[in-house]
């Protein structure tokens, strides 16, 4: 079936960073999340969470605030900045400078039409939201402090702020305060420290919720400017609010790592008098919890342990699926691994860096499931730092391990890499075409010939490579459709088909010597994790977000009938249960009827000659096979073969010489270099 | 003479204390614990100390006068003492006579341990001020770079303005960048790789705002008063209370543990050094 020798690499540091902001967008149910580092992704909270698109951020960002303003995305940042995204493009649109020192919170209307943030020197700023940019309109009342956070009342005319030791209520039109509501400091030595509002909350009844710095979350009415109720909920800080649509539930982030929520219900069964009661606790962090919201049917937190986590409210689901299961998003679901296949190299895509190692050797043969000698140690090669302040956006590397590619959301550069047995040389490509800018996908033909660079409007453009430089070729755009950013490229063995998909979910494939599109796969309602075209049958297999797969034939322009057969039958439930999307797809040149595939958690092996498994068949059927006599196996086994081994995958690979590169990064170290958390006193510790 | 006015003078002040004492009254009034001494002072010496007495008094400064007034409420106790043992003994007895120069030798010695205090106080004060000095002295030598290294920057920019001048003389700009260029690159050579030459001015007022801004927020969420702990307690705990309990991550993981065991080895050779058990 499949005897492998896997390299367990374990020398990618990979760190991902904490999650500063949530903002959840009702109307087309997208989250976007934005990253201590500057990164700002988007997730399809319909698509399993499916992480959609990633614009990257770059040094120094400090950014602080998210805010959706109809289907246009704003952030702003310490850097006393507001910037407003190019989701089509992945990029930055512009940005504005608020001339208020640093910005502490963004927040949008109801309505549409303004945009508001609070800043450093005691400004709250109002903005007016145009068509193609946004306009400062004016001031409201100067406070004495900072504006640490702001909520608009749902009508859109008047303002909530909380700011150091008290929470003032703005009338919009005025500008004037209204309210001046005072926030008790804590008892003991923090009464020294003065009282920070992190979150408030304003609904539409007139209530003011916010969460303070002293573990407080204080119910306010706004007509009288006093406190209704106060909840004690932690002993260290409560960092994060956020209230549903129907204003019935309060979600509350804190320090400590656990998210609780609030419920607007009346204490007696059929009594109209309702109140605020503190109803669950969810403890699925382990850190801060910095940004909480809530969506239609579940609680979406995220903090410095740089877990999202989606927790589904079973109130709201009658039928046990994998909806309403836990969600943990550790990894990013692009890959940052790319192989030299036939050289043994691996590129390592850091934030600010590139790393290039070569893959150790071994000696002996031994029995599966043993670890063999290591003969040569992995060595790093080359550690390649990004010139300027912008983080990678994507990189390659050739098969044959002679070009490095990389993009940042300036500029593209290329190298040529000389490698001796002991000498490792790099030279940069200088003269690039000015055509290539920023790419968002980057990938290599087979023969290392051709670069072929994801652009703008859903278009590639191949550049052919050689021992004097680049040169540029031509632009494949696509017929018709979406000017979405392309996020996935696979090129075929021959060096005649190329395919990219978007995110509008369009899959195009090209035909690279008449350089015209050839054909459009039929859109399916979800993602396209991972795709690769067949050595042989020239066959595109995609795999997407919800675990489905499909084989289309690029030569006859349909699906094959394999892929027929298991649309006809169907996915077990195992499979289609699984939480974590396929990264890459890779053919094995020897057996060419099998299709290998990763997640995060399983390795697995496709067997197109074998016959499907149906729903009752056991699918993790590894154990009892090896058990079964030779003669018997054959019977009882299925096309899906998973491997369990590996755990934390980031990554694998077939290379050339028939090994398996396995890429894994366990949590646990990822857990040790995280910032402090709260000590926990826990019983019998 | 002296003898009565000294006896006149004592029950004066005997009657003052007194009526202090009765009054249960430990502070006196503020005048009278100023009277008090120069009283005493008068008492106890014959007129020929006085003016001598009067000259100490005010040049004596503030300390050296509480100095007085601590002794002379010790002794002004000891004369209640005395005046208390007078009432409980009999009223007939005569007082028991303090002679003159036993007193006189008294006060003296007071004055003089007062003087001497004073100026031990001073010299501790010198040594003090002295040492921090010497002190600050050594930082300070401590805080500059090398003597070669600033020998270089001495002659660098010397160097430089020879050049530009010479340059500025031919009227050739180009020349001039050049020069420069060269000069900057044998600068650049003193400095060691991980060195950087900043201009105060490019350090513009944003981003020192928003460095304070991210300051803020890291002291007041992880900075003193708030009680956090390390990621490998966390992680320790959790395998100490989980299914398969384990030994905790410091000696489980290697690398970790690398760092507590390269601590403790640290301190236990510093121990042994301070307490010299290692015989070098």
């Amino acid at each position: 079936m499949g005897e492998f020798k896997v390299h367990r690499v374990r020398f990618f540091d990979y760190m991902p960073s904490g999650i500063r902001a949530l903002a959840f967008n009702q109307h087309n149910e997208r989250m976007a999340v934005a990253r201590m580092d500057g990164t700002v992704e988007i997730f399809h909270c319909s698509d399993r969470f499916f992480q959609e698109k990633i614009i990257p951020g770059r040094e120094q960002c400090g950014i602080e605030g998210l805010s959706w303003v109809g289907e246009r995305l704003f952030s702003a940042g310490l850097n006393g900045e507001i910037t407003e995204y190019d989701l089509t493009n992945q990029s930055v649109k512009y940005t504005i400078e608020a001339y208020g020192g640093p910005i502490w919170t963004i927040t949008g209307n109801q309505q549409g039409t303004h945009l508001v943030v609070g800043c450093e020197d005691g400004t709250v700023k109002l903005f007016e939201v145009n068509e193609d940019k946004i306009q400062f309109e004016r001031n409201l009342d100067r406070q004495k402090g900072r504006i640490i956070s702001l909520s608009w009342h749902p009508s859109g005319s008047k303002i909530a702020a909380g700011m150091m030791d008290r929470i003032q209520v703005f009338d919009v039109e005025t500008g004037h305060s209204i309210h001046r509501m005072l926030a008790d400091r804590g008892v003991g030595t923090s009464r020294s420290k003065e009282c920070m509002v992190w979150s408030v909350v304003y609904l539409s009844d007139g209530t003011i919720i916010s969460g303070d710095s002293v573990g407080m979350v204080k119910m306010w009415n706004d007509h009288t400017g006093t406190l209704i109720k106060s909840h004690n909920v932690t002993k260290c800080d409560v960092l994060a609010l956020s209230v549903s649509q129907n204003e019935d539930s309060l979600v509350v982030g804190t320090s400590e790592g656990f998210v609780v929520q609030f419920q607007f219900i009346s204490m007696v069964l059929e009594k109209d008098d309702k109140e605020w009661v503190r109803t669950r606790t969810f403890r699925n962090h382990t850190h801060d919890v910095r940004a909480v919201a809530e969506i239609t049917t579940a609680v979406v937190s995220g903090g410095m342990d740089t877990q999202l986590v989606v927790r589904p409210l079973l109130d709201k689901f009658e039928v046990k699926s994998s909806a309403s299961a836990l969600r943990k998003i550790n990894f990013p679901h692009r890959s940052l691994v790319s192989c030299a296949r036939k050289s043994g190299l691996m590129l390592f895509q850091y934030p600010g860096h590139l790393e290039l190692w070569r893959l150790g050797e071994s000696e002996g043969q031994g029995i599966p499931g043993s670890s063999l000698l290591v003969k040569r140690k992995p060595e790093k090669l080359l550690h390649l730092k990004v010139k300027g302040e912008d983080h990678i956006r994507c990189s390659a590397v050739s098969p044959c391990g002679e070009w490095i590619a990389y993009s940042t959301a300036s500029s593209l550069r290329l190298y040529r890499l000389h490698c001796d047995n002991n000498n490792v040389s790099i030279t940069k490509i200088s003269k690039i075409p000015k055509v290539l800018s920023s790419a968002s996908q980057l990938c290599f033909s087979s023969d290392s010939s051709h670069l072929f660079s994801a652009s703008t409007q859903s278009s590639v453009h191949l550049v052919s490579l050689s021992q004097s430089g680049c040169k540029f070729v031509g632009t494949l755009k696509p017929k018709s459709g979406s000017h979405q950013a392309i996020h996935l490229l696979a090129a075929s063995e021959d060096g005649k088909w190329l395919a990219s998909a978007n995110s509008d979910h369009e899959v195009h494939v090209y035909n690279l010597h008449t350089q015209k599109p050839h054909c459009t796969v039929p859109i399916y309602s979800s993602a396209v994790s991972a795709m690769a075209i067949h050595p042989t049958t020239n066959c595109l297999f995609m795999m997407h977000a919800d675990q489905q797969m499909f084989e289309f034939s690029i030569e006859q322009k349909q699906y094959t009938d394999w892929s027929r057969l298991v649309q006809r039958k169907g996915l077990h439930d195992i499979w289609l249960g699984r939480d974590t999307p396929c990264l890459n797809v890779m053919f094995n040149p020897q057996n060419p009827s099998h299709v290998i595939l990763h997640d995060t958690y399983m390795l697995c092996i496709i067997d197109q000659s074998l016959p499907l498994p149906d729903g009752k068949t056991q699918f993790y059927n590894q154990l009892t096979l090896k058990s079964l006599p030779k003669e018997q196996r054959r019977s009882h086994s299925h096309a899906f073969k998973v491997c369990k081994t590996f755990k934390d995958i980031l990554c694998v690979e077939l290379m050339s010489d028939q090994s398996l590169v396995v890429v894994e990064r366990p949590l646990e170290d990822i857990s040790t270099q995280l910032p402090a958390p709260i000590k926990q006193k826990k019983f019998a510790t | 003479m002296i003898l009565s006015g000294a006896i006149i003078i004592n029950s004066a002040i005997c009657i003052s204390l007194f009526t202090s004492r009765y009054c249960r009254d430990i502070r006196t009034t503020r005048w009278q614990q100023l009277l008090q001494p120069r009283l005493v002072t008068l008492v106890c010496l014959s007129l020929m100390y006085v003016q001598r007495c009067w000259r100490l008094i005010w040049r004596f400064p503030s300390s050296v006068c509480t100095k007085i007034r601590f002794t002379t409420l010790k002794e002004t106790d000891k004369m209640s003492e005395l005046t208390q043992a007078e009432f409980e003994s009999s009223d007939d007895e005569l007082p028991e006579e303090v002679g003159f120069d036993a007193s006189k030798s008294a006060a003296l010695k007071s004055v003089k341990d007062a003087l001497e205090s004073a100026k031990r106080e001073k010299n501790l004060l010198k040594e003090k001020r002295r040492k921090r000095q010497q002190l600050y002295q050594e930082q300070k030598s401590r805080k500059r770079l090398p003597e070669d290294l600033l020998e270089e920057f001495d002659t660098e920019p010397q160097k430089q303005t020879e050049l530009s001048e010479n340059d500025k003389a031919n009227n050739q700009t180009i020349k001039d960048e050049g020069e420069t260029k060269t000069t900057s690159k044998t600068n650049s050579k003193s400095l060691p790789d991980s060195y950087s030459v900043k201009r105060v001015k490019d350090e513009t007022a944003a981003k020192s705002l928003q460095q304070s801004a991210m300051d803020f927020i890291q002291s007041r969420l992880y900075g003193p008063g708030t009680k956090r702990t390390t990621n490998a307690e966390i992680l320790s705990l959790k395998r100490k209370r989980g299914v398969n309990q384990g030994a905790a991550v410091e000696f489980a993981s290697k690398k970790l543990g690398a760092d507590v065991k390269a601590k403790v080895a640290k301190s236990n050779k510093r121990f042994l050094q301070k307490r010299k058990l290692v015989p070098s």
